[in-house]
């Protein structure tokens, strides 16, 4: 039941609730480590339109787990409990490159308007930043039905001498995992990649989907952003679909179901400090 | 294969089985059980040099970074998740060229760990191309397909010189039971040369057939109980995640390479001469039954992290 009296939710709350929302019934999804925002994504889904799911935790490899509480890292029996059955690691990724895997969500420091992720390191000749590195999101980026891409550090304010470092560029460092084109500039299909590469970027800002060549669109925005802030931190030009939405917001039960999972507030250690403050108005 | 019928050691005695320039494959997975014990060993007994090879990792390949034993990681994430971001000692020991920074990918390491497992040169998989995991690996080959016709990657077998496990139980010739995910420690083990592992506890053979093995005592060359052999990573369902150390650990590592000699290297790792020494300074038995207290119920196991 609904905590009496939800009236706004967070930013957070918001994110898990878009990335929710790119979740279909009846597939397979995967989510890595280190996405708390994601974690939460997929056990909204599964409560409310997506009961079919079958949510495979990463790190654990727990399947439809029901963790009393999110906890601070991935690899943690919390995450497994009441998982109906495990995999293992080889079969997790067995089930992704013989095509069954619906659907994975990746993320980098760097996102190009192709979907290319970069995870690995900045600096291209010199090794300027270490990055920890993809995970399995190389191979599961080619594998994977579809892949939503999220970041909740869209934003990339100018520093002392007005240079912005964007986390959505034109160009990658590096290519940790593909999307819709290779740097040389073969597709996916030239590839013969089994996956249809992203379909959704989900960010603070807003959301993007993807054109028919592949390259990034705006699809919506929050009710507290609008379209020049976003094409202002954002290293590549995008077009904007006529049919800019405004994102939608979870409702107030999903809220509530969202603070019930999460009382250590896991999902917003993923936000800069400036973005936990903002709050937009639900309607149940 | 290894089939004496007792192969107990002490903690030196295991880690004697890593040689200087070894590829080292160490079990576990991010802050779930780490074989930090046999690890703090090697440190102390200095053979350096290693090619790390893994899949996702954290405290375990910083603390070897920051003790600068590592000439090479191969592994495919190398960090604290979101809990405290990226590894310090790992990314300074990467920054500066020391380690090599040879990133790999779950499922690439599957494959590869699988195709030395089968006695097969390598194994393909479609994945990785178009990516620039091909230049940073250029072991990596292409073919075209002799029945499909598709362009298929080609992934070495990939054989470590030794596997590093901590696992919750095995008996005096080595069978192994791992609780909980596995994460890459069976694959491991079938793939290595050697395989040496600490346990939570020794117990009788009979006892560990009755309650399963996970892996088989002819690939395990040496063992020994240590246990707390995780800490600060979890071995449920004896302790879980002791993140108030880990929070130590991240400030000396962040605060750069002398102060974490000093500050977590020397306290903890070369004033301990032995385990029991390490978990008296963690904060003896009081830390490690706080630890235990997860099996209480949701209330007391999210209070260890709050």
């Amino acid at each position: 039941m609904p905590e009496p009296g939800i009236t706004h939710c967070t930013l957070g709350e918001a994110l898990i609730h878009q990335i929710a929302r790119t979740i279909e019934d009846g597939i397979v999804a995967f989510h890595g480590f280190g996405s708390p925002l994601v974690q939460m994504a997929l056990h909204l889904a599964k409560r409310t339109h997506a009961p079919r799911l079958a949510l495979v935790a990463g790190a654990t490899y727990g399947v439809n787990p029901t963790p009393p509480f999110l906890a601070p890292t991935s690899n943690d029996w919390v995450m497994s409990q009441g998982a109906e059955c495990h995999l293992s690691i080889e079969e997790l990724f067995d089930l992704a490159a013989s095509g069954w895997l619906g659907r994975m969500f990746l993320s980098g420091l760097q996102i190009d308007p192709y979907g290319n992720l970069n995870a690995s390191r900045l600096g291209r000749e010199r090794l300027a930043l270490k990055l920890p590195g993809g995970g399995g999101g190389c191979n599961l980026a080619a594998d994977a039905g579809r892949v939503t891409i999220w970041t909740a550090a869209h934003r990339a304010p100018p520093d002392g001498k007005g240079r912005r470092r964007f986390r959505l560029v034109e160009t990658c460092d590096f290519v940790t995992s593909l999307g819709h084109r290779s740097a040389d500039g073969r597709t996916r299909a030239q590839l013969g990649h089994l996956g249809r590469g992203p379909d959704w970027i989900v960010t603070e800002l807003g959301v993007f989907d993807f054109d028919e060549s592949g390259r990034a669109r705006l699809a919506a925005r929050y009710p507290d952003v609008t379209v020049d802030e976003i094409r202002e931190n954002t290293g590549f030009a995008f077009a904007v679909r006529p049919d800019l939405a405004v994102a939608s917001l979870p409702a107030p039960d999903a809220v509530s179901f969202i603070r019930g999972l999460d009382p250590l507030r896991v999902h917003e250690r993923e936000l800069r400090p400036e973005d936990r403050t903002r709050r937009f108005e639900v309607k149940g | 294969m290894f089939v004496e019928p007792d192969k107990r050691v002490d903690l030196p005695g295991l880690v004697a089985h890593v040689r200087e320039g070894d590829c080292v494959a160490i079990g576990g997975g991010l802050s779930s059980r780490e074989p930090m014990a046999v690890l703090r060993e090697l440190i102390r007994q200095g053979a350096g040099g290693l090619k790390l090879v893994g899949s996702a990792h954290g405290i375990d390949v910083d603390l070897l970074c920051g003790a600068g034993l590592v000439a090479e990681c191969g592994e495919s994430y190398v960090g604290f998740e979101q809990d405290f971001g990226m590894a310090p000692n790992y990314r300074r020991a990467c920054e500066s060229g020391r380690v090599a920074a040879r990133d790999s990918c779950c499922y690439t390491l599957v494959q590869q760990l699988r195709a030395a497992i089968m006695g097969l040169p390598f194994l393909p998989l479609r994945s990785v191309r178009g990516t620039d995991f091909m230049d940073l690996h250029p072991e990596y080959k292409t073919m075209t397909c002799p029945y499909s016709g598709e362009e298929l990657l080609l992934a070495p077998a990939l054989r470590p010189d030794v596997a590093i496990l901590h696992v919750q139980y095995g008996d005096a010739r080595g069978n192994l039971r791992i609780e909980g995910p596995p994460v890459a420690d069976i694959l491991f083990a079938r793939a290595s040369r050697k395989v040496i592992a600490t346990v939570e506890r020794l117990v009788p053979g009979e006892q560990l057939a009755e309650m399963g093995v996970t892996i088989h005592y002819f690939y395990v060359t040496a063992l020994a109980e240590a246990p707390g052999g995780a800490h600060p990573t979890a071995c449920y369902p004896f302790y879980a995640y002791d993140r108030g150390h880990t929070a130590e650990y991240y400030r000396w590592a962040a605060a750069g390479a002398e102060p974490f000699r000093a500050g977590y290297l020397k306290p903890y790792v070369n004033d301990c001469p032995t385990q029991a020494a390490y978990l008296e300074a963690i904060g003896g038995p009081t830390a490690m039954e706080r630890l235990a207290s997860w099996q209480a119920g949701a209330e007391a196991w999210s209070a260890l992290y709050a």
